[in-house]
């Protein structure tokens, strides 16, 4: 199962990045306050408890089970991510799964001048007491990593990505991140434009073998936005003989399985289209239950052309569809 | 104002503040004690979603996306991927998707198959305007606004190069 783990500065928005990315990919977002009010009451008595709230060190201590604590929480965010695709904020997680391919190391940072402004905001803190919190959290944080694990929390190599909250959003943090993780090979999200595809297969537009470039060029329009299809799935006959055998029949290029309809493309001029057409209206006839489209070759241009950009365009009205 | 290109209005703001009046009231007796979360796609649908749900007259919450497409990997198409993502977990939530205007239905069914994936209770969806002679496939509308040829509009909220959204009323646009 995937895994994305977000180790985060305080100020720096790493918790609703998390939280929000949790949401987007419908992943479940593993906190360390979970884990301490779900997990560990199972192996720590109140003194235990206390004690991990306070001391790192205390993590390296033997629990009830021969473990430490420190493995403990380790084999249980391993096993609980086995099943459910999990965010994880903080727990050393960049670490626990360092080796894992499945999993998506991020870092959020921010400068301390932001840092200080949101934390001032949102603790409405003078200058003085917003810097001491800062450099306290962050000792701990450093603290908590390098005792359990002997490493600098703030070594970049331990990350797949390290987002600067500056000048990205929270939204364009959890895109970004969202985007690496559908596009990792190994992941296979529920969530996604093609959330019913794994993520390792090659679009289908560069699979099927099509008849004409403008049905890939259409293959391609549909793979764009995720849509599920397949290519001349089905015949219809439309016209028999006398003694039965069909004379007539018609194969619609694409069928759109998620909204059952049929589409077929025609880069014909107008004029040259009679017969298509008369296909498609015996068609509608014989089988009223079946959706069906035709793409003539003005729409079908006008199409293309609408979607002969690229770069974050924002997609409105008239580059709409 | 430099109004170069808008031609006819189509409907006035009397037409749609009509027209709107009866989708809200259509609306609150569908969604009666269902607390549906109203998800409008930026930008065009702006001044449709703010006078729809003020016509709305039950318990409701108001979600705003955004998507865009960006450079594919393996093709020059790109790929569609959400700019801005809602803000409320809609999991088990009755979900009204609010549109200025459905042509082919890509954008839609794309917005559809997401929500789809985050398991609301339910679905439909609500546009202004329906340009059905452009449809590529088959999305229920559950409340249309009005039928409207195949032809280029602007005006409240629709815009042409981002110029003439804030026009009172719709109206056919001829230009380059």
């Amino acid at each position: 199962m995937p895994v994305i783990t977000i180790s985060r500065q305080d100020g720096s928005l790493g918790n609703e990045i998390a939280a929000k990315l949790a949401q987007r990919l419908s992943m479940q977002l593993i906190v360390r306050n979970k884990v301490i009010s779900e997990w560990m009451p199972e192996i720590a008595n109140n003194y235990e408890l206390h004690m991990l709230a306070e001391s790192p060190k205390f993590y390296l201590t033997q629990c009830c089970d021969g473990s430490t604590f420190k493995e403990y929480i380790e084999n249980k965010l391993i096993e609980f991510s086995e099943k459910t695709p999990s965010v994880i904020v903080g727990l050393g997680a960049q670490v626990i799964f360092a080796d894992n391919p499945n999993a998506v190391k991020v870092r959020i940072i921010a400068s301390d001048e932001v840092r200080i402004h949101r934390i001032k905001s949102k603790y409405r803190f003078g200058d003085a007491e917003a810097i001491k919190f800062m450099q306290q959290t962050d000792r701990r944080h450093k603290k908590y990593i390098s005792t359990l694990y002997g490493i600098e929390w703030a070594e970049s190599l331990d990350y797949d990505m390290v987002l600067n909250t500056d000048r990205l959003s929270i939204e364009q943090c959890v895109e970004i991140i969202a985007f690496h993780a559908e596009t990792k090979n190994s992941l296979q999200f529920t969530n996604t434009f093609n959330f019913e595809q794994p993520q390792n297969e090659q679009p289908k537009s560069q699979e099927a073998k099509f008849k004409h470039p403008a049905e890939e060029e259409f293959a391609n329009i549909l793979d764009m936005y995720g849509i599920d299809w397949e290519y001349e799935p089905r015949t219809f006959p439309v016209e028999w003989d006398v003694e039965g055998n069909v004379t007539m029949a018609f194969n619609p290029d694409f069928y759109l399985t998620k909204f059952d309809t049929y589409i077929e493309i025609t880069t014909m001029e107008q004029k040259y289209v009679t017969k298509k057409n008369k296909k498609v209206k015996k068609l509608r006839e014989l089988y009223p239950d079946i959706n069906i489209n035709i793409v003539y070759k003005k729409d079908f241009h006008s199409l293309l052309e609408r979607f002969g950009f690229s770069g974050g365009v924002e997609i409105d009205e008239f580059n709409r569809s | 104002m430099n109004l170069t290109g808008v031609k006819e209005i189509l409907f006035s703001e009397e037409v749609l503040k009509k027209r709107v009046a009866e989708l809200g009231k259509q609306i609150s007796e569908d969604y009666k004690d269902k607390n549906p979360v109203l998800v409008s796609v930026l930008k065009g649908t702006m001044y449709f979603v703010a006078d729809l749900t003020r016509q709305i007259d039950i318990p409701l919450q108001i979600d705003f996306m955004s998507i865009g497409v960006y450079p594919g990997v393996a093709k020059n198409t790109g790929i569609v991927r959400i700019n801005k993502d809602l803000d409320i977990n809609i999991e088990g939530r009755h979900v009204l998707m609010i549109e200025d205007i459905i042509n082919t239905g890509l954008t839609m069914g794309y917005l559809v198959q997401n929500m789809e994936a985050r398991k609301p209770a339910s679905i439909k969806v609500c546009t202004l305007l329906d340009n059905s002679q452009k449809r590529l496939m088959n999305i229920p509308l559950e409340y249309i606004g009005f039928e409207v040829p195949d032809i280029l509009l602007v005006g409240y909220g629709i815009d042409r190069n981002q110029d003439f959204r804030h026009l009172p009323y719709i109206a056919r646009y001829e230009g380059e």
